[in-house]
């Protein structure tokens, strides 16, 4: 950081700021009542209230046991069951903590082969599903009540009249992954007649495709991040949405881990044209247009044969835009032979065609592209809808998914099912699909149900229920199970078909039962699996040039559809924590909008926030640096509807725009134009509110300079260490001292650590306008800066949270002492002592206090004070609460407690089984649930623990160190790799 | 409900008829007024008056009883020949005790281990008076039939008795008249306090300055008092000594049978909550134990009965911190190895358990502060070597809880 003013972080701060003011922001507050008389009527009402207080009578408590105490519940302590989560666009093994019989918190499961480390924030979030309002309370008829009996009555008989009649019967999921239940419609499928089609909102038909073209499998390989030198990534998301992102960032931050015994740096270039969370993290990122992709990888393909001396393939191919770019691109990727790895995000087989080509001239198959353990996810093609717009179905059987709301030849789709004479949904929560349908049968959610997956080849891992179903719901599978006259109870089924199947993968067990409950006590089995045998065909590779030869230039803009990281496929609406979660890039909540590039923007005079029509959306934009000029980015998973309370309705619907080519679903089209309306809308934008003014806050140097020295970009800190004096009497920690060190080079962004906080402190939401008014209420913020040129900044991005400082400016201003300093150095609150002065705000230079200006959690003592924008003040979702942390109240002041409840639980642990607390026993929710390994908390007062290390690191800072505030959390410098 | 109307209808009426006179009738301090009272000072009672009416008003209003409630059609003499029964009142000449003298129909402060009328009353409300009947003359419990000794009722005076405690059942207990509370004071010394500080500076009818100023003195000071009182009393229970649903003696369990406290209250040492043993815990020993020796069969019946029904006993929760105390019994009993006596007191000793201390935070601290932490065989506290260096060279003798950080905010709050 040798420049001043190097980073700007919204697009605004490029140009001179004409208001400093947030415009609508406040105005002078003009009011008739003067402030003495304000002071003498407060006095008044506080003095009534506590003399009524007083005077009342305590109301009288139960205290109610258990009738039976059930053996495995402790009042008071958690249990953990090992389960896990998978949902359409991903799979992660978790523990359950469960409290008192509910579901409160998703950890990461250690022993899981897949993954160990992390959890994404959408598994964090997802135990609020469980709890919420919307889902169905039982079954209907027509949207009428219905039970159980009589309507498995009637669907039987209907099943069979409509299979004797030789109608189609079609039975439509999502890609299941449940060994189990995939043996379970196979009967289900015989017994009727009926067909079953697997339908993914997002597909990955097209790479299935081409990898049965090239290899002769359709196996979707394991990719191996860890073991690449060289990434090379075509717009795919594999750190955000792709394929298995916790997975990857593992491997992916597992290389980037600098020290001095490993020196070397992975290097990452992403070929992007919108800015996507992997993109923002490359080492170079490289800006195309979408329609270039076909382009850029065939350019790549030629240029690497030629250098490899495989014959290139003639074609009239034009060179893309960024060739002089990709030169560089192609000479790494040729240094690192066998070692590197290219991707791309597009479900276009042609193109996947060539990176598998790519990769085979780099020899990586069996290296960093491996097909022993393939994944099983994205069975889905497009074949699934033949029989049910072509043949007539007499039944369609829709469970979980929504094709409707995510296809874009929905008409036809909602035409088809309303034609047939039976329609069934199966579903936890109402949608756009079973809202047509005859029948509603609801599920319950994944944390009450029994059931397995086999997300990558061989390694099974169950599903077990820890709460009672709270809801007259039934599992999809006992329903199959019920209409096909099976009387075996699905628990039973899923056990069978493990002993039947894995029982022989292991010899550590020689009984079944004590088999079973050691998976369900490890969750997961891993099973010897051998290589899926692969050849190479060349003559694919041909033909995918001739098609990309083919491919008319691109029309206009392009719109290509992302996903959002927290509102995935659609089922995010629907879970305010994941509306409130901003966007790691945009740092937008709550809403979808169109990027697009500053340069456009500044050719159609747009600016953030201006309504346009593009296709048939009517859409806010938001000007994105680094964006490709003529590319718009649209996030899907927005615009749901049907089922959803108002409250939680944003954003538009964009999965119409996506296109059918030759018989696979494109996320992209071109031939669009920008219209402006007119009209404006401000957006939940939540960056821009803690500016730190351009300080020098987040510290980057090249690899090469890291070699010279290893304090590169980090001189100011060995200056401002040189002049620590106090005046003050210094902090004396006699046992332990707790701190923080946050490797910004391991850091993605994917806001894990965000939800876990939320989940873990009881975070309330509150709401799009609240954000707007900068009152969001996260105790932990990824901020994001961008550095260089606006056309194709570098991003990088640092997660703040309260910085636990020694001489904490906080502190000095609480008239109440309501925020002091414990004698283990954090930096601590009591809720119950805060007046809500906000002095303590006011004085804290990283802006990580949050005021409660609204009673959010509904824990005031007025009832009709509440402001609870997505209803999770009701009963319900109120159960899902910590119960290890206050719930706060209207009018104070809160944040970061480096979860102090987590502390005093592992102390108390090691305390009474008389021991020393081990260093990595105690883990804050957001360093449990980074899958990159970036955040490492422990004892300072220990110099052998891990963060100690890290804090003496030549890269180690402090958040404006100059202040000499002493913080207990340490940031290193991020190291790019640009040799 | 029409007596205060009428009181304040009444007092209208007077004031208007004679102005003057009812300042003296009502204080009885006419020689204080310098003279005739003028208009203001009129409005002024009449406001008085009402506003103390509108305080009376609710209060007034419990002597009213509602119309008692008939039951399976006996006349209200039938009851009340129940109740005279019971009472001891009839028959005239009795040998044996009357059933008041063992059973009592209002609440007690002292514990009484036989079951009260009511208790009674809930639970042959719906058997017949036969079964009743044998109950009384025949009872089949040692302590019972100790007591129910030499018994000389009448079947149809005995089923009268059942008749007033079926209607019993009904109504409820007698409502206990609500005493005039600390509020209702607290408003009048403020009333009494407006008049004085409105005859001091506007009206100066009192002759004597200091008359008024001392009101105003005093009853502040009064105010005050109870102001501090029950603040400090505001969330602390000290003392507080619930009926429980269950007659259930720690001394009998205690010290009397010798088991455990974590015999019941088995999670004590490795959980927040100590654990209030479920209905099957009890039932290990009272599936055989079904007569105690002061109680009889009557309140360990309660316990078979819900464990019959599959319910939990709803006991009365006696210590009870704020929600945003994190208390754990595991930090305590566990780790710190303190005797449940140091926070409970002898529960061992006590027939209905009270609340021992205040639980106040100072209490707390106060603990922290004089409690020593066991360094020498807990590893844990290997980690403080600081301490164990001064400990080593002698600067101290011990380390306290407070040394150690129990007394920061967040070891509790957060």
């Amino acid at each position: 950081m040798s420049e001043e003013n190097k980073y700007w972080h919204i697009l605004e701060e490029f140009e001179p700021i004409k208001d400093a003011r947030l415009p609508n922001g406040r105005e002078e507050v003009v009011s008739p009542v003067s402030r003495r008389n304000f002071l003498k009527v407060l006095g008044l009402g506080t003095a009534s209230a506590a003399l009524i207080a007083s005077c009342t009578k305590k109301p009288v408590e139960k205290a109610i046991p258990y009738f039976i105490k059930p053996e495995e519940i402790t009042p008071g302590k958690a249990a953990y069951y090992a389960s896990s989560y998978f949902n359409q666009n991903e799979f992660c093994n978790v523990l359950v903590k469960v409290r008192d019989n509910r579901p409160i918190k998703l950890e990461p499961n250690p022993k899981s082969a897949i993954t160990p480390n992390g959890t994404s924030g959408r598994v964090q979030a997802s135990v609020l599903d469980v709890y919420n309002i919307n889902r169905f309370q039982g079954p209907q008829k027509e949207g009428a009540p219905i039970d159980w009996e009589s309507a498995d009555n009637k669907i039987v008989e209907q099943l069979r009249e409509l299979a004797n009649a030789g109608r189609p019967i079609v039975l439509i999921t999502p890609t299941i992954i449940s060994p189990s239940t995939k043996k379970l419609i196979a009967e289900f499928a015989e017994t009727f007649g009926a067909e079953w089609q697997q339908y993914d909102a997002i597909p990955m038909d097209g790479y299935r495709e081409a990898n049965k073209r090239v290899f002769g499998t359709d196996a979707l390989p394991e990719y191996h991040f860890e073991k690449a030198d060289c990434i090379v990534s075509v717009g795919c998301d594999f750190l955000g949405t792709w394929l298995s992102p916790v997975e990857f960032s593992a491997q992916y931050a597992s290389r980037r881990d600098l020290h001095k015994e490993n020196p070397d740096l992975h290097k990452h270039y992403q070929i992007e044209a919108g800015m996507s969370l992997t993109g923002s993290n490359a080492d170079i990122r490289i800006r195309a247009d979408r329609s270039e992709y076909g382009k850029i990888l065939a350019y790549i393909y030629n240029s690497l044969a030629t250098q490899k001396g495989f014959p290139a393939i003639a074609s009239d191919i034009p060179a893309p835009a960024v060739a002089a770019e990709l030169d560089n691109v192609v000479a790494d990727l040729a240094a690192s032979e066998g070692n590197s790895l290219v991707i791309c995000g597009d479900n276009n087989p042609d193109y996947q065609v060539i990176v598998n080509g790519i990769n085979q001239v780099l020899k990586n198959i069996g290296k960093t592209v491996g097909f022993e353990r393939t994944y099983n996810h994205f069975r889905g093609t497009e074949k699934w809808k033949d029989t049910l717009l072509n043949a007539e179905p007499g039944a369609v059987i829709v469970w979980d998914a929504n094709p409707v709301y995510n296809h874009p030849e929905s008409d036809k789709i909602k035409a088809a099912i309303q034609k047939a004479p039976l329609s069934v949904a199966i579903s936890s929560l109402p949608d756009e699909t079973s809202e047509l349908c005859h029948y509603v049968f609801p599920s319950p959610g994944y944390l009450e149900c029994w059931d397995d997956a086999e997300y990558k080849k061989g390694v099974v891992s169950v599903m077990q229920p820890t709460l009672h179903k709270l809801f007259d719901s039934r599992q999809a599978q006992e329903s199959l199970l019920k209409w096909m006259g099976n009387e075996t109870a699905w628990r039973e089924y899923i056990k069978s078909h493990w002993v039947s199947n894995y029982f022989q993968l292991q010899n550590e067990q020689t009984n079944t039962d004590r088999f079973w409950v050691e998976i369900l006590r490890n969750g997961e089995l891993t099973g010897k699996v051998e290589p899926t045998s692969v050849s190479f065909d060349e003559t694919e590779l041909g033909k995918a040039f001739r098609s990309i030869a083919t491919e008319k230039p691109a029309q206009g803009f392009t719109i290509e559809l992302t996903e959002n990281i927290n509102i995935g496929t659609g089922h995010g609406p629907l879970n305010p924590w994941l509306q409130e979660c901003p966007d790691p890039v945009t740092r937008i909540a709550w809403d979808n909008y169109a990027s697009i590039a500053p340069s456009t923007a500044r050719e159609l005079g747009i600016i953030n926030g201006d309504i346009i029509r593009t296709g048939n959306l009517t859409i806010p934009a938001f000007v994105q640096p680094g964006q490709a000029a003529k590319t718009i980015s649209i996030a899907v998973g927005y615009g749901r509807t049907a089922g959803v309370p108002q409250e939680l309705v944003t954003g538009v619907n964009a999965y119409q725009l996506a296109k059918l080519d030759n018989g696979f679903r494109q996320f992209c089209a071109d031939g669009f134009n920008i219209e402006k309306t007119g009209e404006h809308e401000d957006m939940a934008l939540v960056q821009g509110h803690q500016s730190m003014e351009g300080r020098p806050i987040v510290r980057e140097a090249t690899l090469d300079e890291w070699k010279k020295d290893p304090a590169a970009g980090n001189e100011m800190h060995e200056k401002v260490e040189h002049h620590h004096t106090t005046l003050y009497k210094e902090h004396e920690y006699k046992g332990h001292k707790w701190g923080m060190a946050i490797d910004l080079n391991k850091c993605t962004g994917c806001s894990a650590c965000v939800l876990a906080c939320n989940t873990e402190n009881n975070i309330p939401v509150v709401g799009k306008k609240e954000v707007k008014r900068a009152h969001e209420m996260h105790w932990i913020r990824i901020d994001r800066y961008y550095n260089g040129e606006e056309e194709n900044p570098e991003v990088v991005r640092q997660p703040v949270m309260c910085q636990h400082c020694d001489n904490a400016p906080c502190e000095n201003v609480c008239p109440v002492a309501a925020t002091n300093h414990s004698s283990e150095g954090l930096n601590q609150m009591a809720y119950n002592r805060c007046i809500g002065t906000r002095y303590c705000n006011n004085n804290c230079p990283y802006k990580v206090r949050r005021f409660n200006w609204l009673d959010y959690t509904g824990s005031d003592a007025i009832p009709n004070n509440r402001y609870d924008p997505a209803n999770l003040t009701l009963d319900l979702p109120r159960m899902r609460h910590n119960p290890d942390v206050t719930v706060r109240a209207k009018g104070v002041i809160e944040k970061c407690s480096f979860c102090v409840q987590r502390i005093q639980e592992k102390k108390l642990t090691a305390k009474s089984e008389g021991r020393p607390l081990q260093d990595g026993e105690l883990q804050p929710a957001c360093q449990q649930a980074c899958p990159s390994d970036a955040i490492v908390f422990g004892d300072l007062n220990d110099p052998n623990s891990k963060v100690s290390q890290m804090m003496k690191d030549p890269r180690n800072y402090h958040l404006l160190e100059e202040l000499h505030t002493l913080p207990s959390v340490g940031y290193l410098t991020k190291i790019r790799n640009k040799s | 409900m029409l007596k205060p109307l009428k009181w304040i209808f009444v007092s209208f009426y007077t004031v208007k008829k004679k102005q003057n006179s009812c300042y003296s009738k009502l204080f009885g301090m006419k020689k204080f007024f310098k003279g005739e009272g003028n208009k203001m000072m009129l409005r002024f009672y009449i406001f008085l008056v009402a506003f103390s009416c509108f305080f009376t008003l609710p209060l007034l209003s419990f002597s009213e009883s509602a119309d008692p409630v008939l039951t399976g059609g006996h006349s209200k003499e039938e009851i009340n020949r129940g109740k005279r029964f019971f009472m001891g009142l009839l028959p005239f000449e009795r040998e044996h005790e009357s059933c008041v003298s063992c059973h009592n129909l209002t609440p007690l402060d002292t514990l009484n281990w036989n079951p009260s009328a009511m208790d009674i009353a809930l639970k042959y409300a719906g058997r017949d008076s036969a079964s009743f009947r044998q109950v009384v003359m025949e009872p089949s419990g040692k302590v019972m039939s100790a007591s129910h000794q030499n018994f000389d009722i009448s079947d149809q005076d005995l089923q009268t008795i059942k008749v007033y405690l079926d209607h019993l059942a009904v109504t409820g207990p007698a409502p206990s008249k609500p005493s005039i509370n600390t509020l209702l004071l607290f408003l009048f010394l403020g009333l009494l306090i407006t008049w004085a500080l409105l005859d001091l500076i506007f009206f100066k009818k009192v002759k004597y300055k200091f008359i008024p100023a001392l009101i105003v003195i005093g009853a502040l000071g009064y105010q005050l008092s109870i102001i501090y009182e029950e603040a400090v009393k505001l969330g602390r229970s000290q003392g507080y000594q619930p009926d429980q649903p269950i007659k259930f003696s720690h001394q009998v369990h205690v010290t009397e049978n010798k088991i455990d406290c974590m015999y019941c209250h088995h999670t004590a040492a490795d959980s927040k909550s100590a654990n209030i043993p479920s209905t099957n815990l009890c039932m290990n020993c009272h599936i055989v134990v079904r007569e105690g020796t002061r109680s009889g069969r009557f309140e360990i019946d309660k316990l078979v009965q819900a464990h019959e029904e599959g319910r939990s006993i709803e006991w009365t929760r006696i210590h009870h911190l704020p929600d945003h105390v994190f208390f754990s019994h595991e930090q305590h009993v566990g780790a710190g190895k303190l005797d449940c006596a140091q926070c409970h007191g002898l529960v061992e000793e006590m027939h209905v358990v009270h609340q021992e201390n205040d639980l106040s935070m100072g209490w707390c601290l106060q603990c922290h502060r004089e409690t020593k932490v066991d360094f020498v065989d807990n590893d844990y506290y290997a980690t403080y070597e600081a301490f164990h260096e001064e400990l080593k060279k002698g600067v101290r003798d011990s380390v306290v809880a407070a040394d150690i950080g129990a007394n920061d905010c967040q070891k509790c709050h957060y």
